[in-house]
């Protein structure tokens, strides 16, 4: 789908706006404009080897450096190139190699090589050994090769094989991994390839920038923004992931919320709250007891009786006006209070909570809606009709997948904004009202929208007249651009009215696309400049129908098979295929 | 452990060689067990432990001089950065600075002058480090006093000073 739209607008309706008249537009002509390739990239085992080499390259051309000191400075600066040149623009070359634990030797001392002839005593076992059976570091120091190699084994064994130091005391220099490859493999030839991955892996594991997919079981893939740390992205196993904080994908909740509203679905926090409300605990044995009916004689099973109002033990026998061994009729204000707020809180967290499972559950359903509708489509589409063109139907159930996810994340961030959990110091109670009606104003309108828009879409258009048809056709189109649009509002009130006036650091959240969560595209192994159009999507021949959009599965969910093209504009039938000279030339001839 | 061994039994010689050059320091090895040393400090002098012998007790991992030795103080001592219950000792190079090139006699120097040189802001006798840090050196005078002297009750004129 990104390959074929251009701005934002214009994505979704482009064709539709050109032939409102229903009419096949087969004969017209089509202009493929690639967009720009996604900001996010996939990172597979092996395309990383690619991805570290092209910083590394850059790095060692900049500063005219060997491959494990430009790999030293890049894990130290976590592998941030900009972060790295900037620090060497402002500091110069030796802080950034004393920061880093770099030592470059200008010119190797011409009075001390190391040969079979000369001994040399090692500190460390000390023993005297011949020159071929120690090795000097970059920072000077010389150890003997097995000295050295246990040291490095210590070292990887203890996972800390990125930025090995040498042994000397309060010598900060990083171990040339040349050396460390060369000696441990003597010995442990599996501890060198462990080692080697780990070096590979500091790629994913330093980088802030890049992290790993967290499916599970893991597909093995890391994904690479390029922008913001603060957004959402789909792997190519079908997971959508905040790049935040791990979880799915939840804007317009910030991370601290979602994983506060997550916590509170799950555990026991309500049920608590319930049991405070409804129940009062026994005297004597202290379970919880619910008054199912009755008088304020209350018996737990545990035989002991008490009294209802106040919660004091009392004996069994009661008459109209009192219960022996027990008077009661003080008015304990704390604790009404407390049951009170109890109450209120349990009641609010329902009205939230309901709401927000309303639309998830809605989500899921309509998942499963997708593919009754495209049935529909194709039983359209085989009808002798002057309609072709059902592209508007994968618009719209599109847009309603991500448009009801919006409005079902929108409930847990409005009962941590209007409550007291996180602002309860940050706005007044007037302020506080006065933010709520303007979004749940603005909650509302999606929600009637998006009600409006699934309606539509489930209606039985295959077997409506053509007229009919066109009308649903053009309420799904209307209704789809003006979901869209609140959408963008709703993430503005946010972001402007709500959030950009208090603490902003602790509560960013991911920007919100028309298109959807971004699909990361495969970082080449071969061509790590370019984006990869290998896996750019081609109509082909005859594609008349197509699938819905995979960007808003619910989080989690993988996708394998329907992945086909959705139909923009029909390839023509005469067999006049796009053509992309850009691709390789085995990518042409497979085409 | 071969390598360790090795290294051990280099030390130990050295100890023997170097007792007369510093008398501040007596590095024992247990006769059955090469890798469980014990050592005698002397208190530095112009501070609280001027005038005591600390004890010592030392672990040493197979994998040394790779790994740090275990140091812990036998002797119940006063310090920000001593466990004033179990004797262990908060000491950078015995953590994550250690290096292979240290031995068991450097790591009492460095123990001694970590005796005279506390740091308060990392401790492990919080009372000692508060005290230390609101600068009421003169309190843990007494308090060492007190240690001191129920030591010297103790020892009997065993050790040397």
């Amino acid at each position: 789908m990104e390959d074929y739209g251009g701005s934002d607008d214009e994505y979704y309706y482009s064709d539709d706006r050109e032939s409102l008249d229903g009419l096949d537009n087969e004969e017209s002509d089509f202009h493929w404009v690639p967009s720009k390739g996604p900001s996010t990239k996939i990172i597979t085992k092996e395309s990383l080897l690619a991805a570290q080499r092209e910083d590394l390259r850059r790095v060692m051309e900049m500063l005219s450096l060997r491959e494990h000191h430009a790999r030293t400075l890049l894990i130290h600066y976590r592998w941030d190139v900009e972060r790295l040149f900037a620090a060497f623009v402002e500091k110069g070359k030796s802080y950034l190699f004393t920061e880093a634990g770099v030592t470059v030797v200008e010119q190797l001392d011409v009075d001390s090589p190391l040969t079979s002839s000369s001994t040399v005593t090692c500190d460390i076992c000390i023993e005297d050994v011949s020159g071929n059976k120690a090795t000097r570091m970059d920072c000077g120091h010389c150890f003997c090769n097995d000295c050295w190699t246990e040291h490095f084994i210590v070292k990887i064994n203890g996972g800390q094989s990125r930025r090995i130091r040498c042994m000397a005391h309060k010598c900060n220099a990083i171990c040339d991994e040349a050396v460390v490859r060369n000696l441990v493999s003597k010995k442990h030839p599996d501890l060198a390839e462990k080692f080697d991955r780990f070096l590979l892996e500091s790629y994913i594991e330093d980088n802030k920038m890049v992290k790993w997919c967290p499916s599970i079981p893991h597909c093995g893939n890391a994904i690479r923004i390029e922008e913001d740390e603060c957004c959402e992205v789909e792997c190519s196993c079908g997971l959508q992931f905040c790049f935040s904080c791990f979880s799915e994908a939840h804007s317009p909740c910030s991370c601290l919320m979602w994983e506060l509203w997550s916590k509170k679905c799950q555990d026991e926090s309500e049920t608590v709250n319930w049991i405070t409300v409804h129940t009062k605990p026994c005297p004597k044995c202290h379970k919880p007891v619910e008054k199912n009916g009755g008088c304020n004689l209350v018996s737990c099973i545990c035989g002991q009786s008490f009294c209802w109002l106040c919660g004091g033990s009392t004996g069994r026998d009661h008459t109209w006006s009192r219960i022996s061994g027990h008077s009661c009729g003080r008015y304990k204000e704390d604790q009404e209070k407390k049951t009170e707020r109890a109450k209120r809180d349990l009641y609010r967290y329902m009205h939230y909570h309901n709401r927000y499972k309303a639309h998830t559950d809605s989500f899921k359903l309509e998942s499963k809606l997708k593919e009754t509708i495209l049935e529909k489509v194709s039983i359209s589409e085989e009808r002798e009709s002057r309609l072709r063109d059902f592209s508007w139907v994968n618009n719209g159930l599109y847009r309603l997948f991500r448009s009801r996810r919006v409005l079902s994340y929108s409930y847990p961030f409005a009962f941590y904004m209007f409550g007291e959990e996180l602002f309860k110091d940050e706005m007044t109670t007037e302020e506080r009202e006065i933010k709520q009606n303007l979004f749940e104003d603005q909650q509302q309108q999606l929600e009637s929208n998006v009600e409006k828009l699934s309606k539509f879409l489930e209606e039985p258009f295959e077997q409506y007249t053509d007229e009919k048809v066109m009308e649903i056709r053009m309420q799904v189109i209307n209704l789809s651009t003006i979901t869209d649009n609140l959408c963008k509002k709703m993430y503005e009130c946010i972001e402007s009215d709500l959030l950009g006036a208090l603490q902003l650091g602790t509560h960013n959240i991911a920007p919100y696309k028309s298109k959807g969560i971004e699909k990361a595209s495969e970082l080449s192994s071969c061509w790590s400049n370019k984006v990869n159009t290998a896996d750019k999507c081609l109509p082909s021949d005859g594609n008349t129908s197509g699938g819905a959009s995979q960007h808003d599965k619910p989080s989690g969910s993988r996708s394998s098979a329907d992945s086909g093209c959705s139909s923009w504009k029909r390839a023509r039938r005469d067999g006049g295929g796009f053509l992309d000279l850009n691709l390789p030339a085995e990518i042409m001839d497979r085409n | 452990m071969q390598a360790s061994r090795a290294r051990l039994f280099k030390e130990y010689k050295e100890v023997q060689r170097e007792k007369a050059v510093d008398p501040d320091i007596q590095l024992v090895c247990d006769d059955s067990n090469i890798f469980k040393w014990t050592a005698l400090i002397k208190g530095p002098t112009e501070t609280p432990y001027e005038g005591g012998v600390f004890q010592l007790a030392f672990s040493v991992p197979e994998q040394y001089p790779l790994q740090p030795p275990q140091v812990r103080f036998l002797t119940k001592i006063f310090h920000p950065n001593v466990h004033f219950k179990t004797g262990e000792i908060c000491l950078d190079i015995l953590k994550n600075a250690w290096s292979p090139a240290w031995t068991l006699q450097s790591v009492c120097r460095a123990i001694i002058a970590l005796m005279a040189h506390p740091e308060p802001d990392s401790p492990l006798n919080c009372d000692s480090g508060n005290l230390l840090r609101s600068g009421d050196i003169e309190v843990i005078n007494p308090w060492q006093e007190c240690i001191l002297d129920l030591q010297r009750h103790q020892r009997k004129g065993e050790y040397v000073q």
